[in-house]
Formats: C-alpha cells, sequence, structure tokens
C-alpha cells in the first residue's frame, strides 16, 4: 500500500477500507495471511483492524485447522447495505479488485494440476 | 451482592442485570446464554452475553460488575476469580438480522430482575444462525425453545420477520425456514 495514497479512508483508515472492499468482494471469507497478502499490507496490521471490526459485529471469524477465516457478518443489521456499498467502492480500488477476480474461490481437487 | 461458589448462569444473569440495572443501565440478556435461559437441561454456556444500552459508560459497567466479583479483561469481556461463567457484553444494538430488538421480558426473582429475550426473539436469534451460517446446532436450539416454550413463541411473527430478512437478503436459503417449521410438528 502506498503511503501517498490519496483515496479517502471511508471506514477511518485505507487498511480498514480495503479489508472490508476485499471481504466483499468474497464469497466464503479468507484468512488473515491471505487477506494480507491480497491487500497488500501486514498480517499484523489486517489482524488489528479484524479485531476491531470483529468486536462491532461487522465481521465475524471461524477457526479452520490452525488458522480463522474471516469473513462479513451477514447477520449484522446492517450487513446488505454495507454490503452494497463495499462493492461500489470496489471501484476506487481497482488493485484489490483485480486480485480478487483471479483469487480462486472455488474447489481444487487433490493433487490436480495447476 | 455476593455470588455463592456455585452460582448457576442464571444466577450470575440476575445479579449481573441487577447491579447494572441499580447503576442505571439496562442490559438485556440475548445470544446462547437467553437460550440456555430457557432450555438449561438441553444446551449450556459459559459466556453470559449482555448487550447494554448505546452509550453506556465502561466505567460504570466495571464499577458495577466489581461488586459481583467481576473485573474486566478485554473490551467488553469480564471475568470472576472462581466463577467459570464470563460477562460478555457485544456492542449494541441489540438486533436479529435487519431489525432492532426494541423490547424485552423483564423475570423477577426477590429483589433482582433480569432483562432478557422473548422466547420468540431467542427463537429468531438461534434460527438466524443456522439460516445464515447453516449451523445445525443452533438450529435445534431454536427448535428446542420453540417447543418448550410453545404457548409464548409467536410463530405468524417469526414468519413474518423471515419474509422481510428475504426481502432485503434474497441470498437466504428460503428452504431452511420450511425445514425449521416442519421439524417443529
Amino acid at each position: 500500500m502506498r503511503r501517498d495514497d490519496l483515496r479517502p479512508a471511508v471506514f477511518g483508515t485505507a487498511t480498514r477500507d480495503r479489508v472490508l472492499i476485499r471481504l466483499a468482494l468474497s464469497e466464503n471469507g479468507l484468512h488473515v495471511r491471505e487477506l494480507a497478502r491480497q491487500i497488500q499490507t501486514s498480517p499484523n496490521a489486517v489482524h488489528r483492524v479484524v479485531i476491531a471490526l470483529e468486536r462491532a459485529g461487522v465481521v465475524v471469524s471461524r477457526p479452520v485447522g490452525t488458522t480463522r477465516i474471516v469473513l462479513l457478518n451477514r447477520r449484522w443489521y446492517g450487513a446488505v447495505e454495507l454490503r452494497a456499498l463495499l462493492e461500489r467502492l470496489a471501484s476506487a480500488y481497482p488493485e484489490v479488485d483485480a486480485r480478487a477476480r483471479t483469487f480462486r474461490e472455488r474447489p481444487r481437487r487433490i493433487g490436480k494440476p495447476l | 451482592m455476593t455470588l455463592a461458589d456455585g452460582a448457576a448462569l442464571v444466577d450470575v444473569a440476575f445479579a449481573a442485570c441487577t447491579v447494572l440495572a441499580r447503576a442505571g443501565e439496562t442490559a438485556v440478556l440475548c445470544g446462547g446464554s437467553a437460550a440456555a435461559y430457557y432450555v438449561p437441561d438441553l444446551y449450556q454456556s459459559l459466556d453470559i452475553d449482555f448487550v447494554v444500552e448505546v452509550g453506556a459508560a465502561p466505567h460504570v459497567v466495571d464499577r458495577a460488575l466489581a461488586t459481583l466479583g467481576y473485573a474486566r479483561v478485554a473490551e467488553g469481556y469480564y471475568r470472576h476469580a472462581t466463577l467459570r461463567y464470563a460477562l460478555a457484553f457485544p456492542i449494541g444494538p441489540l438486533a436479529i438480522g435487519r431489525e432492532f430488538v426494541t423490547s424485552w421480558r423483564t423475570d423477577r426473582r426477590a429483589d433482582l430482575l433480569l432483562h432478557v429475550y422473548t422466547p420468540t426473539d431467542v427463537v429468531r436469534d438461534r434460527f438466524l444462525h443456522y439460516w445464515a451460517w447453516g449451523d445445525r446446532t443452533a438450529l435445534d436450539v431454536a427448535l428446542a425453545v420453540a417447543r418448550t416454550h410453545a404457548a409464548e413463541v409467536d410463530l405468524d411473527a417469526f414468519a413474518a420477520w423471515t419474509r422481510r430478512e428475504l426481502a432485503a437478503d434474497a441470498s437466504y436459503d428460503p428452504s431452511r425456514i420450511g425445514r425449521f417449521l416442519s421439524s417443529l410438528q
């Protein structure tokens, strides 16, 4: 993430914006490291944002193996409106949108070559 | 007020709600602990979830709960030195899906009180976990509350609420409503 990024931090910080936008572009959620890789920031920074957003009820996480999958909380009272806003905001973050488009969410059979 | 070493979830819930009420804060028992309140033999929770009114001052909550021996160990999370039950305070407002909860039941026990979700709201809340995430445990708890408190659960209101949620978010699977209702029969 560039320090001279002039895009507005609608949700307080650029990292928050990117985390939320990237999660809105995911059907199944992402683990923190992948989320950090996708928005090109550090896992620690993403972890801090996730904790704050989870406390607010906006995102949820669930353990999968030794990691946690983070996703938007569809039970949250503003979930529908938030998702619509984030999908709109994604157009202001084409690099996040572009990475999301190349990230495979569908299943892959074990042993299948690339 | 002191809590006995063997205090049960319901004892802690009444005590916490009462000391908060005396401090001027309205706290409503919700989530899985509200389900545990209605079907204690079928479902237990070690976290006692309360939502306090938006704007409640943390230091007021801290002081009130300290009188019971609870200390804040994380934001919105309190532990007791000997009791296994933790007190959790998710950020409000009280809501189930898209709808805010603005009324609740108040039970009394001697000079103590407990604000708690109605049985209908517990059913909505637990069912929504199943509806949103496919959580079968939550479905079973919703069914248990609906069966155990059949006279108090308004299934017409439940059905109307599911229609409103579906209208707002068409990605919810309507067949899960049918599975819930048919399992009740």
